[in-house]
C-alpha cells in the first residue's frame, strides 16, 4: 500500500537551496507533519511529493511506484499520483457552485452521474455542509469553504492525502474543531495524512510521526512525544514545547561512559545517564524542561522573577545565578515577587547538547555535589 | 420641534461634511456632471434642434427650432439611398471591423499573455517590454506602418517596403480599406488585451489549477472547464473595450481611407462619416446623431460588462496568495514559439519605427537613392501649408510651437487627471459599496466610452452654445477635454491602489493627529507611489499621442503636435508627417522610459490595476 519514500530528494531555485537531501520514509495510514519555521522548505517538500514541483535531485517513490527519479528522467504528473491536496488558501473556484468543486474530481474519474450525486451528497453530509450546496464560494465563511475544500480533496477517495497549512486561515476555536475532525477523518478514511504546519502544538497533537526541518534539512523524524522528550538538537529542543525548554550554559567533565560531573547555574552536579554517552563535549548546554524544574522544595535555591498563571497551571520565572529558569507550577499560585524559593531538578529526562555542535550526546538525572 | 429638526439637519450636515471622503464624492459627483453629464445633453439637444444658418438652408426650417428633421433623414431618407450610404452600412461595416479586430486583440495579446505568465517560455523580459510598444505609439501609427510597408507601385500608391525588399505587389484592399483597419486597430489594441488578461492571469492562484490537475483533470479539461472561466470577465471586458475602441476609432480608418471610390476598397468608417458630417455647416445635427449613437452602443457596452462581471461567482477569491507557479513547460517547442513570438513582437514594434525614419529619409519612397534629409532640416517654405510651415520638421516654427504646446498640454493634463484619479480613488475606495461611490466611479469611467471624436463633438457643441462661445478654439478648451477624457485611466487606477491599502494605515495617522492633506501625501502617496505615477503617466502620453479628441477643437492658433502631423499628411507630404511621427513616438517612449526607472510607474499597472 501507499509508502512513501524520498531518497536525496534536493530542490534549489537557482542557487538557493530550498530542500537538501531529503530522506524520509512515509509508512501506510501514517499521519506525519512536516514541521519548521516559515520559509524551510515544508511547502516545497510537500509539493514536490505531490509532484506541483519537480525536484533537482533525488527519487520519490509512492507505493511500488517510482513516481520521480532524476537519475532515470521519470516525473509522473500529479494527476497519476493518485493523491489529494488539501491548499493553504482552499482554492476553491470561484465560477462553480459547491456541489459542482466536489464533483469536478470524480467527473475526471468518469464516475457515472448518480454515483457522483451519491458520494457528493455523502460529502457534504460528512462535513455538514449540506444546506450550501448550491451557493459559490464567495458566499460562504472561511470555516465553511475550508469544509467544502476538504469535502473536495476527499470525494475521490486519495490514498494519501496532502495538506499544507489547511487551518491556519480560520479563527483559533474553529482551529480546534477542525483539528479533531481531521483526526477523525484520518481514522475514518484509511488513507496516509502528510500535513504541513508552522505551529508546534498543532504538529504534536495531530501526528503519529512529525518531521522537523530548518533551512530546507531534516532535524528530526520521531514521534511527537519522542521529539518532545529526546529532542535531537537545540533547534528541535527549542522549537517544540511551551514554554520552550529552559537551555542553560554548563561545563562538563567526563567520569566515565555513563556519568560525568557538571556544572551550571553555579552548581556542580553529577550527571547520571543510563546509556553510553554517544560522544562528549566539555562545553555542554544543558536542556531541562519547565516540567521536570519543581519548586518550594530542594536542594536548589532561586528568586521569583515573574509568575505567569494560566488557571490549570503555572509558568514560574525563576533567577539564578544571573540566568532565568522556568518552571511548571500545577494549579494557580501566586509568588512575591523577590521573594527566595527553594526548587529541585526531577527526573530523568536531563538532556546534555553539544555546545558546537549542538546535538544531544546524553540524556539522563542530576544530583546535587554542590 | 422643528427647530430641533433643523438643528439635527445642519448637525448631520456637518457630521457629513467633516470626512474629506465624502466632500470629494459631492464635490466631484458635481464637477463630473457639469463636465460630462451636462454636455452630453447638450449634445443631444444638438441633435434635435437647427444649429446655425447654414443648416437652417439645407433644412428649411428656422435656426434653433426644435426638429426630429436630423435623426429622420440620416436614419431613413431614401434619396439616393441616402440613409444607406451615410448611416447604416458605414455603422454595419464598422461593427464588422470591430468584431475583426477584437479577434485579432484578444487572439493575439491573450495567447501572448498565457505564453509569458503561464509558461517557460524564454526572453518573457524582451516580448513583454517590446510586445506594449504598439499601445504607447498613437494609434494612427501602426496605420501609417502597414501603408508604409504593403503599399506598392501596382496601385499607384509608391514603392513600400515589402514591395522594394521582394517585389511583391498586394491587392489594393490589403493596403486601403476595411482589412488593414481591422488588423491594424487588432494590432494597436492586442497589448491593452495582453495587460488585461495578463493581469487576471497573474493575480489569478495557480493553486486553482494545481487542484485541478491534482483531481485528475486532463491539460485541455483545466484550460476550458478552469482558466478560461476564471479569465472570462477579463476577456468579455477586453472584447467589449476593444470593440467600443475601434468602433469610435477616427484616426485609422482615416488614414487607411486612401482607395478610389470605383475600386470597391472604399470604406467609410462611422466616425469618419461623423467628423465628415460635423464639419460641413449644413449637417452638423446628422453628425450629433451619430455622436450620439456611438455613445448609446459605449454605454450598452458598459451595462454588459457590469452585468457580466457583476454575478455571484464573485471572483474575490481570485487573490494570488501563492507564491509558486507552476509553470507549463514547453518543452521541445519551447525555443521555436520564442522566436516566432519575438520575431512577431519585434515586427510591430520595432519595424514600424525603422518605417517612418526610412520614409522620413527618402525623397522616393522605397528607392534607397534618393535619400535626403530634406524633411527634417530643410528650411525651404511647404507650397501645400497656408500656416507658412517649412519643409522639413525640424526647422518649422509651427511644428515647434506645436510640439510644446502638446508637450504643456500634456503635462496639464496629466497633473488634472492623475490628481483627480487619486482623489476619487480615495473617496471611493473610503466608501466603499455605497451608492455614491458606486455612482462617482462609474460617472468619472464614462469619459472613456465616449468615443474621442464624440467627446470633442461635445464641446465643440458647447462651445457653440451661447454662454460658452469664448471656449471656442482656446487652450483652456483642449485642457477640460483632455483632462476628463483621460480620466478614466487615473481613477481605475487611483481605486485600485487605495483598494489595496488596508483602513487601518490611514487610521493609525488619523490617531496621531495628523490632517488630511499630509496623510495623503506622505503616507498614502508615498506608499502606492508607483501606482499613483501610473495613473499620472497614462494620461500623459494618450494625450501626448492623441489627435481624434482634439482635431475638432484644436484652431489655427492652438495647433498642436499631432494636428500638425495630420496637415502635413493631407496635403501629402507623407515624409513630414513620416518624420514627425517618429518624433512622437520617440519621445513618448523616452519618456516613459525615464518615469517608469525613476518612479516605478508604467502603463500595465495603468490600465490593468
Ligand atoms: N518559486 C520559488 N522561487 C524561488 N524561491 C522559492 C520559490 N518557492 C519557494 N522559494 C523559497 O524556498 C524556501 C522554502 O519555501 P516554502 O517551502 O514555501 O517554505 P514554507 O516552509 O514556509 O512552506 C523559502 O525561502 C522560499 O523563499
Ligand atoms: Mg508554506
Amino acid at each position: 500500500m501507499p509508502k512513501i519514500i524520498l531518497e536525496n530528494v534536493t530542490k534549489r531555485f537557482d542557487k538557493f537551496v530550498a530542500v537538501e537531501n531529503l530522506n524520509m520514509v512515509i509508512e501506510d495510514r501514517e499521519f506525519i507533519t512536516l514541521l519548521g519555521p516559515s520559509g524551510c522548505g515544508k511547502t516545497t517538500t510537500l509539493r514536490m511529493i505531490a509532484g506541483l514541483e519537480t525536484p533537482t535531485e533525488g527519487k520519490i517513490t509512492i507505493g511500488d511506484e517510482v513516481v520521480f527519479d532524476s537519475e532515470r528522467g521519470i516525473n509522473l504528473s500529479p494527476a497519476k499520483r493518485d493523491i489529494g491536496f488539501l491548499f493553504q488558501n482552499y482554492a476553491l473556484w470561484p465560477h462553480m457552485t459547491v456541489y459542482q468543486n466536489i464533483a469536478f474530481g470524480l467527473e475526471n474519474l468518469k464516475w457515472p452521474k448518480d454515483e457522483i450525486r451519491k458520494r457528493v451528497t455523502e460529502m457534504l453530509q460528512m462535513m455538514k455542509i449540506e444546506e450550501f450546496e448550491k451557493r459559490y464560494p464567495s458566499e460562504l465563511s472561511g470555516g465553511q469553504q475550508q469544509r467544502v475544500a476538504i469535502a473536495r480533496t476527499l470525494a475521490p477517495k486519495p490514498k494519501v492525502l496532502f495538506m499544507d497549512e489547511p487551518l491556519s486561515n480560520l479563527d483559533a476555536k474553529l482551529r480546534l474543531e477542525m483539528r479533531t475532525e481531521l483526526k477523525r477523518l484520518h481514522v475514518d478514511t484509511d488513507s496516509t495524512f502528510v500535513y504541513v504546519t508552522h505551529d508546534q502544538l498543532e504538529a504534536m497533537t495531530l501526528a503519529t510521526r512529525v518531521c522537523l526541518i530548518k533551512n530546507g534539512l531534516l532535524q528530526q523524524y520521531a514521534p511527537p512525544l519522542e521529539v518532545y522528550n529526546k529532542p535531537a538538537n537545540l533547534f528541535v529542543a527549542d522549537f517544540v514545547g511551551n514554554p520552550t525548554m529552559n537551555m542553560l550554559q554548563g561545563k562538563a567533565k567526563k567520569i566515565d561512559d555513563t556519568h560525568a560531573e557538571v556544572e551550571f547555574l553555579g552548581h556542580k552536579v553529577k550527571f547520571e545517564s543510563e546509556v553510553p554517552f554517544a560522544s562528549f563535549n566539555e562545553k555542554v548546554v544543558v536542556g531541562i524542561r519547565p516540567e521536570f524544574i519543581q519548586v518550594d522544595e530542594g536542594p536548589y535555591e532561586g528568586e521569583i522573577y515573574a509568575t505567569l498563571p494560566a488557571g490549570m497551571e503555572t509558568t514560574v520565572k525563576l533567577e539564578v545565578n544571573k540566568e532565568i529558569v522556568t518552571s511548571m507550577k500545577f494549579g494557580a499560585v501566586d509568588y512575591q515577587y523577590g521573594a527566595k524559593v527553594k526548587f529541585d531538578i526531577t527526573g530523568s529526562g536531563v538532556i546534555l547538547f553539544d555546545a558546537d555542535t549542538t546535538d544531544r550526546f546524553a540524556m539522563g538525572k542530576v544530583t546535587l555535589i554542590k | 420641534m422643528t427647530e430641533i429638526k433643523k438643528q439635527k439637519f445642519k448637525n448631520n450636515l456637518k457630521a457629513y461634511f467633516s470626512k474629506p471622503a465624502n466632500i470629494i464624492t459631492v464635490l466631484f459627483l458635481v464637477l463630473l456632471i457639469v463636465a460630462v453629464v451636462i454636455p452630453l445633453f447638450t449634445l443631444l439637444i444638438g441633435s434635435f434642434k437647427i444649429n446655425g444658418n447654414q443648416e437652417a438652408l439645407y433644412t428649411g426650417i428656422p435656426d434653433g427650432s426644435f426638429t426630429i428633421a436630423h435623426w429622420k433623414e440620416l436614419l431613413t431618407s431614401k434619396d439616393f439611398d441616402y440613409a444607406q450610404i451615410k448611416f447604416w452600412d458605414p455603422l454595419f461595416k464598422s461593427c464588422l471591423m470591430s468584431l475583426l479586430s477584437c479577434l485579432v486583440a484578444v487572439g493575439f495579446g491573450g495567447t501572448v499573455a498565457w505564453f509569458i505568465t503561464r509558461s517557460d517560455l524564454p526572453f518573457k523580459k524582451f516580448i513583454s517590454t517590446v510586445f506594449v510598444f504598439p499601445y504607447i505609439m498613437p494609434a494612427w501609427s501602426m496605420a501609417m506602418f502597414w501603408e508604409n510597408f504593403f503599399k506598392n507601385t501596382a496601385i499607384n500608391a509608391g514603392k513600400g517596403i515589402l514591395q522594394a525588399v521582394t517585389g511583391i505587389c498586394v491587392p489594393e484592399s490589403v493596403v486601403y480599406g476595411f482589412f488593414p483597419c481591422a488588423m491594424c486597430l487588432g494590432l494597436h489594441y492586442a497589448p491593452f488585451a495582453y495587460i488585461l488578461i495578463g493581469g487576471i492571469l497573474r493575480n489569478m492562484d495557480a493553486n486553482l489549477e494545481e487542484a485541478a490537475t491534482v483531481l485528475k483533470a486532463s491539460r485541455l479539461k483545466i484550460l476550458t472547464r478552469v482558466t478560461l472561466p476564471i479569465v472570462m470577465p477579463a476577456l468579455i471586458s477586453t472584447v467589449l473595450l476593444v470593440f467600443s475602441s475601434s468602433i469610435s476609432a477616427f484616426t485609422v480608418p482615416f488614414f487607411l481611407n486612401k482607395s478610389s471610390i470605383n475600386s470597391g476598397n472604399n470604406f467609410i468608417s462611422i466616425s469618419v462619416q461623423m467628423r465628415s458630417l460635423i464639419n460641413s455647416g449644413f449637417t452638423k445635427g446628422q453628425g450629433y446623431v451619430i455622436a450620439i449613437v456611438l455613445m448609446i452602443f459605449s454605454l450598452a457596452i458598459i451595462t454588459l460588462n457590469n452585468w457580466f462581471t457583476g454575478k455571484r461567482k464573485s471572483f474575490t477569491t481570485v487573490t494570488g496568495k501563492s507564491g509558486q507557479v507552476s509553470l507549463v513547460k514547453l518543452g521541445k517547442a519551447r525555443m521555436v514559439i520564442a522566436v516566432i513570438l519575438v520575431v512577431i513582437v519585434a515586427f510591430f514594434a520595432i519595424m514600424p519605427m525603422v518605417s517612418f525614419a526610412m520614409e522620413s529619409l527618402l525623397e522616393v519612397p522605397g528607392d534607397l537613392s534618393t535619400f535626403t534629409l530634406k524633411y527634417w532640416l530643410s528650411t525651404e517654405p511647404f507650397e501645400g501649408s497656408n500656416k507658412g510651415d517649412t519643409i522639413g520638421i525640424l526647422r518649422s516654427g509651427i511644428m515647434w510651437a506645436a510640439m510644446g504646446r502638446s508637450l504643456l498640454l500634456s503635462l496639464l493634463v496629466s497633473l488634472i487627471a492623475g490628481t483627480f484619479g487619486i482623489l476619487i480613488g480615495y473617496a471611493v475606495s473610503h466608501k466603499r459599496g455605497s451608492k455614491a461611490a458606486s455612482l462617482l466611479s462609474d460617472i468619472a469611467f464614462l469619459p472613456y466610452l465616449i468615443p474621442a471624436m464624440s467627446f470633442g463633438a461635445v464641446y465643440l457643441a458647447l462651445s457653440y452654445t451661447k454662454g460658452f462661445t469664448w471656449l471656442d478654439g482656446s487652450f483652456f478648451l483642449l485642457l477640460l477635454v483632455g483632462a476628463f477624457k483621460f480620466m478614466p485611466f487615473a481613477s481605475r487606477t487611483g481605486t485600485n491602489a487605495m483598494l489595496q491599502l488596508s483602513g487601518e494605515i490611514e487610521e493609525a495617522a488619523v490617531i496621531t493627529g495628523t490632517p488630511w492633506w499630509k496623510r495623503m501625501t506622505r503616507v498614502l502617496f508615498p506608499i502606492q507611489k508607483s501606482s499613483f505615477m501610473s495613473g499620472y503617466l497614462l494620461p500623459f502620453i494618450s494625450c501626448m499621442r492623441e489627435m481624434s479628441l482634439f482635431v475638432l477643437l484644436a484652431a489655427s492658433y492652438t495647433t498642436l503636435v499631432t494636428t500638425v502631423l495630420q496637415e502635413y499628411s493631407r496635403t501629402g507630404l507623407t515624409q513630414a508627417s513620416n518624420a514627425i511621427n517618429l518624433l512622437i513616438i520617440v519621445f513618448v517612449l523616452v519618456i516613459q522610459y525615464v518615469v517608469n526607472k525613476l518612479t516605478g510607474a508604467s502603463i500595465d499597472k495603468g490600465v490593468g490595476g
